[in-house]
C-alpha cells in the first residue's frame, strides 16, 4: 500500500512543485542556496523483470528525490550537503542517505581541495548520474552507469584535489581530479541484494573499503570537444552472515569476502555543437576476489561501452538514441570453481546485454521534463557483477531478449 | 581647369556617406556589450580568460583579491553575444553546467535577471557582482571593465582617463556607436600605440586621440588591452 501511495504523491508533488523556485537567503551576510529535485518513472518490459522491479506487469517503483543546501563561507571556502532517497524496485527502499557533504577550499582556479563525503568523478556522468534532468535520456547507458550498482562508485568519504589548467592560446584546458577515500555501500544496493537472492542467501551487512584514483580531461581547442580518462583502484571487503545450504541446521554463520584486485579504467569523449550532442565512453572493471570465507575466488572482467547522440529540435523537444554494450566474463576457483563453470563466452545472452535505445525528452518548462524511451535488449547478463537482471526476480528463468518502455518525469529547482 | 559642381555626383556621394554612417551605426550596436562591475571590484580591466573563469565559477576572486560573482541575463542579444564571445557555451549548456555545479556541491546558481536595467541595479548594490549589458545602456552606479587582450598576463589599472570629443555634427545627426581599440601600454604606464579594431570610422579619430592621452599604473612589462569607447547620442 505504502509503495503505491508514495510514488503517486511524488507525481503530484512534481506537478505542484513547479510553482516552487530555488531558495536563496543570507546567513551571517553570506548567501545560502537550497535546491532540490525529484523524479518518477514507470517501466514496462515484455519479457524479463528488470532493475529489481516487477516490470513485466508494469512498475512505477522508480522514484528518487534529493535536496541540498550550500553556502560560501569566503571567496575560497564553500560548504554544503545533500540528502538523497530512492526506491527502485527492491533497491533503496526509501532509506535516505547523505549523498554528499563536504567543505571545498579553492585556492586558485588550478588548485582546490575538498574533503568530506564527495561525489566521485569518473567519466562523463558518474557524479551526476542521479540527475536525470541534466541528460537527454531517461536512463543513462546501463552498461556504464548501472542504476542498481550505483553505490559501488558514486561517492567516497575522503578528499579530492582538483583544478583547471589553461594550456594557452588555442591549446584548450586541462581539468584534473585526484581523490582518495572510503566507499560505503548501502545495504539496499544492487550487490547486497544480489547476494541475498542467491541459492545460498548471504546477508551482507557491511561492504566497503578504500578507493583512490583520478580523472584527467581535456577541453580541446576544437570548440565543444572534450576527451578524457579516469582510473579507480579500490579494496573492497564485505561482511555478513549466511546459512550453509549443505547444513542448514548449523544456522547463520559469519561470512566474509574481500578483493585482491579491483580497478576500473574509463575513457571518454563528448562533442557538442549547437543542438547536437555526441558522446561515447568505454569502461573496463576488473575484480579479483576471495569469496566464501577464503574457500573460493573469482575473477570478473566487465567491458562496457556506449555511443550516444541527441539533437534538440526545439525548445521543448529533444530526440536521442544510444547503443549500450555490456560483456562480462567470470572465472571461479575453490569451492565456487567446483560448482560453477567459467563464463567466458560473451556471445551467450547470460554474459552480455546489448541495448538499443531511442528516446524523446519533452521540456514542459525549464524545471520540469517528461521522457519516453524504448529499450531493445539482447541478452540479460546475470553474472556475479549484476547489471539489471537478477535470477531472484525472474524465478521462471530468463528469456534472451527484453524490450522495455520507460517513461520518466523529473523536476528540479 | 576648374572643377564644375555636379549635383548628381554630389547627391550620390552624400547618399553613400549617409548609408555608410547608417550601416556603421547599426553595426556598432548589434550585439555590442560592455562588462559592468560593482565599484568594490578594484580592477579596471579583465582578460577574457578571467571573465570566463568568473562566469564558470572557477574563481570567486580576482588576482587583486576583489570578490567577484557572476550576474547573467535571462536572454536577449547582449546575453547571446556575451556567451558567444567570452563563455563559449550556449544558454542551455551553461544552465546545465550551473545545475551540475549546484547538484554536485561544487558551485552555486548565479543570478539570472530580466533586463539591462535589473542587471545595472543589481550590480550597483551587490558587492563583487560582475555582469554585462548592451553597450549603449547607461551604466550609472557601476564601473565598466575594459577587456584586456588574452595573453596580457595581468590587468592594468587606469590612472588618467581622457574622454573623447563627440563630434557635434554626428551627435546632432544621432550617429553613435562603439569604437573598439587595441591599446599598447608601456611598463611605465604610458600609451605607446593604439590600433583600431572596429566601430564607426568617423568616431575612431576622436577615440584614438583621447586614448593616447590615457595613463596607467606601471606594470611588470608592456601589455595590451582591448578598449571599447561608446559614443551615445543624447
Amino acid at each position: 500500500m505504502r509503495r503505491g501511495i508514495v510514488p503517486l504523491a511524488l507525481v503530484c508533488l512534481c506537478a505542484g512543485a513547479t510553482m516552487l523556485r530555488a531558495q536563496e537567503f543570507k546567513l551571517f551576510d553570506r548567501k545560502v542556496q537550497i535546491h532540490g529535485f525529484a523524479s518518477q518513472g514507470f517501466v514496462y518490459t515484455d519479457q524479463n523483470n528488470w532493475l529489481t522491479m516487477h516490470s513485466n506487469q508494469g512498475s512505477a517503483a522508480f522514484t528518487d528525490f534529493g535536496a541540498n543546501v550550500s553556502m560560501g563561507l569566503s571567496d575560497r571556502l564553500r560548504i554544503g550537503a545533500q540528502f538523497y532517497d530512492r526506491n527502485l524496485g527492491n533497491l533503496g527502499d526509501w532509506h535516505p542517505s547523505l549523498d554528499w557533504a563536504f567543505a571545498d577550499y579553492r585556492i586558485k582556479p588550478w588548485f582546490g581541495i575538498r574533503g568530506g563525503n564527495v561525489k566521485t568523478v569518473i567519466g562523463l556522468y558518474n557524479d551526476t548520474q542521479d540527475y536525470e534532468f541534466l541528460n537527454t535520456f531517461a536512463l543513462l547507458p546501463q552498461s556504464v552507469y548501472a542504476l542498481d550498482m550505483r553505490d559501488a562508485n558514486i561517492a567516497h568519504a575522503g578528499g579530492d584535489l582538483y583544478g583547471n589548467i589553461p594550456l594557452g592560446h588555442r591549446r584548450g584546458t586541462l581539468s584534473y581530479t585526484v581523490y582518495g577515500g572510503w566507499r560505503w555501500d548501502s545495504y539496499y544496493g544492487g550487490y547486497p541484494y544480489a547476494l541475498r537472492k542467491t541459492i545460498a542467501p548471504i546477508n551482507l551487512t557491511s561492504n566497503g573499503g578504500p578507493q583512490y584514483g583520478g580523472d584527467l580531461r581535456w577541453q580541446t581547442p576544437l570548440s565543444g570537444l572534450l576527451v578524457g580518462g579516469s582510473r579507480m583502484n579500490q579494496q573492497d571487503e564485505g561482511k555478513g552472515t549466511f546459512v550453509p545450504f549443505w547444513k542448514p541446521s548449523a544456522g547463520s554463520i559469519p561470512y566474509w569476502e574481500r578483493t585482491r584486485q579491483y580497478w576500473l579504467n574509463q575513457f571518454y569523449g563528448k562533442y557538442s555543437r549547437g543542438p547536437l550532442n555526441l558522446a561515447s565512453e568505454y569502461r573496463r572493471t576488473y575484480i579479483d576476489a576471495i569469496d566464501f570465507n577464503d574457500t573460493s575466488n573469482s575473477q570478473i572482467d566487465v567491458r562496457s561501452w556506449y555511443v550516444s547522440g541527441s539533437y534538440r529540435l526545439s525548445k521543448h523537444l529533444e530526440l536521442g538514441s544510444y547503443y549500450s554494450h555490456y560483456a562480462m566474463t567470470a572465472r571461479y576457483g575453490g569451492i565456487l570453481g567446483k560448482a560453477f563453470p567459467p563464463r567466458i563466452d560473451t556471445t551467450l545472452p547470460q554474459n552480455h546485454i546489448y541495448d538499443k535505445v531511442i528516446s524523446a525528452r519533452i521540456d514542459l518548462n525549464r524545471f520540469w521534463n517528461v521522457k519516453v524511451e524504448g529499450h531493445f535488449m539482447d541478452g540479460y547478463g546475470d553474472g556475479p557483477y549484476p547489471d539489471g537482471f537478477y535470477p531472484g526476480d525472474n524465478p521462471g528463468g530468463f528469456k534472451p531478449n527484453t524490450n522495455a518502455l520507460v517513461v520518466r518525469t523529473g523536476w528540479n529547482f | 581647369m576648374t572643377t564644375l559642381w555636379n549635383p548628381t555626383k554630389s547627391s550620390a556621394a552624400l547618399l553613400a556617406v549617409a548609408a555608410l554612417l547608417s550601416y556603421a551605426q547599426q553595426h556598432a550596436f548589434a550585439g555590442d556589450i560592455k562588462i559592468v562591475a560593482n565599484p568594490s571590484v578594484r580592477a579596471d580591466s579583465i582578460t577574457p580568460a578571467e571573465l570566463r573563469s568568473v562566469f564558470l565559477e572557477d574563481r570567486r576572486s580576482l588576482d587583486d583579491g576583489s570578490h567577484v560573482e557572476p550576474v547573467l541575463a535571462k536572454g536577449g542579444a547582449a546575453h547571446e553575444a556575451f556567451l558567444r564571445q567570452y563563455v563559449g557555451k550556449s544558454d542551455d549548456d551553461l544552465r546545465t553546467y550551473y545545475r551540475t555545479l549546484v547538484f554536485t556541491g561544487t558551485g552555486s546558481m548565479p543570478k539570472f535577471l530580466d533586463s539591462d536595467a535589473e542587471i545595472i541595479n543589481y550590480v550597483s548594490r551587490t558587492k563583487g557582482a560582475v555582469g554585462y549589458v548592451s553597450i549603449d545602456f547607461p551604466s550609472n552606479g557601476v564601473k565598466v571593465l575594459s577587456i584586456s587582450r588574452a595573453g596580457a598576463g595581468f590587468a592594468r589599472q587606469l590612472v588618467t582617463r581622457v574622454e573623447p570629443e563627440y563630434p557635434e555634427t554626428l551627435q546632432r545627426l544621432q550617429i553613435g556607436g562603439t569604437v573598439r581599440l587595441i591599446v599598447t601600454i608601456s611598463a611605465k604606464g604610458s600609451v605607446e600605440g593604439v590600433k583600431l579594431l572596429g566601430g564607426n570610422p568617423m568616431l575612431a579619430e576622436p577615440a584614438i586621440k583621447a586614448v593616447k592621452q590615457w595613463v596607467y599604473f606601471p606594470g611588470p612589462s608592456r601589455s595590451m588591452l582591448e578598449v571599447s569607447i561608446p559614443f551615445i547620442p543624447k
